[in-house]
């Protein structure tokens, strides 16, 4: 298969600090017009590779490739199609948060100037107050909008919330969407489940330096349990033997019955017509979530059930 | 309190120990390379004749009462340096553990926890004041090792030590007072500058403009004169006491990250100048260049406005040329000099913050946020560079402009002009020098930055003190400036100004290929 196409293509990446191995052979594959979320906790090679795939560090080993050529040493040629957040923005304390619009919007390929201000209404942004009077969200925002407001084929966001209240990260939701319906390709680092699985579509796990797992998430969730919570009249008959279901657990409580299991969401059909037949008084039926992807991976060598079940049990 | 006093200690026990044992080993080096060379009272006899008969070395080393004596000329000769390593010592530890930790949140932590709003503060007078007493001890005992009685060994190093106190005090307050350390720093550099100054006058006046200086406090306790004046030393005592006590209590009284004096208005878009690489730089760096062409000024006008007197008390006393290695042959152009030598010092540390400019960029992470866009680090590199050495012109043509104005304002005749120009031009490849050592060290080993200010203090002690101690020939030649030919008294070879050049370009080859090649930030 040829590479060739993908915006970001790692192979097999190495990276050591002295002893430290940071990154062992990770992989990530970033194909044009997606959102790609890079999961993982910290520590896990997140930044460092996002560093790597900027120019900023060497890889010690393995293949590195930004829009097919080599970010190392064409840093800055590259660097005209993208824009970059870095999880905690470096800013000058001394310019204000306009100015710093300005210096960083003129090491980008160009600036959209409709944009550039529709976006500081929309993250309610003052440009001219001093960075080093600004809260730590609002020096984010500075990061978000200028990286937002650049005219890149790529926005790279290494954990670009950080700081952000709620309101602010819907607003960031909505900018990214419609950059990516602009065509525009984007790589969100983060360990924040609920935003990526609002954005991503395909997503690359991490862990301790290697990717765990990669792939859209529908075909993630093909590989995990749906949890299901049903509070019934009547005890549902031949629930706790029936295919697809497991860790099955069934309490009588205020008169009614309190069930949870896990399912394989092939099984999901007749289940359900066995709880409708014990009268059904509430049901919750939670997809795999993220989390429940994340906790499966980092569950490594463990049952999956193990570490998909307790996860999916608290109700999102 | 004990617990901020261990954080303080822990968070600062390196730089502090650097400090006390730099300083403490440079005073020690002196005095015992003075006993060595003014071995009999009839030396120290012909030193003291030659230095007191004019009033130029009494503004810059101070009038030192007692000085037919060894102690005496250790004062003199350690007049200059001291006057600024010392202030330098109390400001450089209290701003880095009081305005620095707040700016950077890191007190927001501390605070968080069981320490008081006003204890940062205190600890770090506490940690500093120790730091300053352990100076004084080891100074006071080499010292005396050197041969000095015990008394006047003592009360020097005791006014030495509250004169950092001083400082250090007013670095608390000023902590107190401006919004960041750069600010501190400043303010804190104004003030000694000033100290300085007005000593120098009332040393040179004879008049009570010198009680008005910490500067002239150290130099009025007369530690080797033949009246020691012990009460002295309670004025800098109170005055320490009074600014850090002030500075604890506002501590206590105002909300963390405040300052009393703010800025002002502020635009919302960035200039086009400021868009471009050359154009950030000098943001950058324009400050810090305003600040040592500030310094260079001052310095250079004094020593203008003084070159009268000097001439006056050459013509009075011949041997007085001898002492500050200027012969009897052209006063002027020697006098000039030596102030064009103390010009390209003050011109090597300029170039060497602003390299450390950059190393502060990085650690801070903002180089990152510099490269993740179009601008590459060569580029980056390269406008810096290119900043930093126009700031250096700056700062050696503007100081020395004023120089050749205020010494022919001064004598009368503007004979030395031309020669007193080209010999500040002349000092440029030396300053490069220790800026591409900069450079190289930035480049090849970021963490090491300290190294090159240790460089840079090894040189400006054996250009300044190296001639008058007689090192070694071979210690000389470790200073670039020894190899500038000392214009415009003396000859400038070319070929070393092309080899010093080479070896500049050398360095600051290396430091970029290094920066190229390297991590950005390096782990």
């Amino acid at each position: 298969m040829s590479h060739s196409t993908d915006i970001v293509h790692l192979a097999g990446l190495m990276k050591t600090f002295g002893k430290v191995r940071a990154l062992d052979g990770l992989d990530l594959t970033v194909r044009p017009g997606e959102v790609h979320g890079f999961l993982g906790p910290n520590g896990a090679g997140k930044s460092t590779t996002i560093r790597i795939l900027l120019g900023l560090i060497r890889a010690t080993g393995g293949r590195v490739e930004l829009f097919g050529a080599d970010p190392w040493r064409e840093a800055a040629r590259l660097h005209r199609r993208l824009a970059y957040v870095a999880g905690d923005v470096a800013l000058w304390p001394g310019l204000t948060g306009g100015q710093c619009l300005d210096v960083i919007g003129a090491t980008h390929g160009g600036v959209h100037r409709g944009r550039r201000a529709d976006l500081i209404e929309r993250f309610d942004l003052d440009p001219t107050k001093r960075i080093r009077d600004y809260s730590k969200g609002n020096r984010q925002k500075v990061g978000l909008v200028a990286a937002l407001a650049a005219d890149a084929d790529l926005l790279v966001l290494d954990e670009p919330t950080s700081g952000l209240d709620p309101l602010m990260e819907q607003t960031f939701q909505q900018c990214v969407r419609e950059r990516r319906d602009d065509g525009v390709t984007v790589l969100l680092s983060s360990h924040i489940l609920g935003e990526v699985e609002a954005l991503a579509d395909r997503v690359s796990i991490v862990r301790r330096g290697r990717t765990v797992t990669t792939g859209s998430l529908a075909d993630l969730r093909r590989h995990t349990r749906t949890s299901v919570h049903a509070v019934t009249a009547r005890e549902p008959e031949g629930l706790a033997g029936a295919a697809g279901v497991a860790d099955c657990v069934s309490k009588q409580r205020d008169g009614h019955v309190d069930t949870r299991f896990t399912i394989d969401p092939d099984h999901l059909d007749t289940t359900i017509g066995r709880l409708h037949a014990a009268q059904i008084h509430t049901l919750t039926v939670a997809p795999p979530s993220l989390d429940a992807l994340f906790l499966r991976a980092y569950g490594g060598a463990a049952d999956t059930r193990e570490a998909a079940g307790p996860l999916a049990g608290a109700d999102r | 309190m004990s617990a901020m006093v261990a954080i303080t200690w822990r968070t600062h026990r390196r730089r502090t120990l650097i400090w006390v044992i730099a300083l403490a080993a440079g005073m020690i080096a002196t005095a015992v390379a003075v006993a060595g060379l003014y071995d009999t009272p009839a030396k120290i006899h012909s030193y003291a004749e030659a230095v007191t008969s004019g009033s130029a070395l009494a503004a810059i080393n101070g009038r030192v009462e007692g000085i037919d004596s060894l102690g005496g000329v250790i004062q003199d000769e350690f007049g200059f340096l001291a006057s600024f390593l010392l202030p330098l010592l109390g400001i450089g530890l209290i701003a880095g553990s009081t305005r620095r930790e707040e700016e950077s949140g890191r007190w927001e932590t501390i605070l968080g926890g069981r320490i008081a709003r006003h204890q940062p503060v205190l600890a770090a007078l506490a940690v500093a004041t120790a730091a300053i007493l352990a100076t004084s001890i080891l100074f006071a005992a080499g010292l005396v090792a050197a041969g000095v009685p015990a008394r006047g060994a003592i009360l020097y190093s005791a006014a030495l030590g509250l004169l950092a106190a001083v400082f250090a005090g007013l670095a608390a307050l000023l902590a107190q007072l401006v919004p960041h350390a750069r600010g501190v720093y400043t303010w804190s550099l104004v003030v000694l500058a000033a100290a300085y100054v007005l000593r120098g006058v009332g040393d040179v006046a004879g008049n009570w403009l010198t009680w008005l200086s910490p500067l002239g406090w150290a130099e009025k306790t007369a530690p080797f004169g033949e009246q020691q004046r012990w009460w002295v030393l309670a004025l800098p005592a109170v005055a320490g006491l009074a600014s850090g006590g002030a500075a604890v209590w506002l501590a206590a009284r105002r909300d963390l990250g405040s300052a009393l004096l703010r800025g002002g208005a502020n635009p919302a878009r960035a200039t086009r100048f400021r868009r471009s690489p050359i154009g950030f730089a000098v943001w950058i760096h324009g400050p810090a260049t305003a600040g040592w062409l500030a310094g260079g000024i001052m310095f250079t006008a004094m020593m203008g406005a003084l070159a009268h007197q000097f001439l006056d008390a050459m013509a009075g006393n011949p041997a007085l040329g001898e002492a500050m290695g200027i012969g009897a042959g052209r006063p002027l152009a020697g006098y000039l000099a030596a102030t064009q030598l103390y010009l390209a010092v003050i011109g090597t540390g300029y170039v060497i913050q602003a390299v450390g400019a950059l190393r502060a960029e990085e650690a801070e992470g903002r180089v990152e946020s510099r490269l993740a866009g179009t601008l590459s680090r060569l580029r980056w590199l390269a406008a810096h560079v290119a900043v930093v050495a126009v700031g250096l012109a700056f700062i050696v043509v503007g100081s020395t402009v004023v120089l050749t104005l205020s010494t022919t304002w001064s004598v009368g005749s503007a004979d030395e002009v031309g020669a007193t120009i080209r010999a500040g031009l002349d000092y440029l490849p030396a300053e490069f020098v220790l800026a591409g050592l900069a450079l190289a060290v930035y480049g090849l080993w970021p963490r090491g930055f300290a190294l090159t200010w240790t460089a840079y203090a090894v040189a400006a002690f054996i250009a300044l003190l190296g001639p008058s101690l007689d090192l070694a020939p071979w210690v000389l030649d470790v200073a670039p400036t020894t190899h500038i030919g000392n214009p415009p008294l003396g000859a400038v070879d070319a070929g070393n100004l092309a080899a010093l050049a080479a070896l500049a370009v050398g360095f600051t080859l290396v430091g970029s290929v290094a920066f190229g090649r390297r991590d950005i930030p390096r782990a």
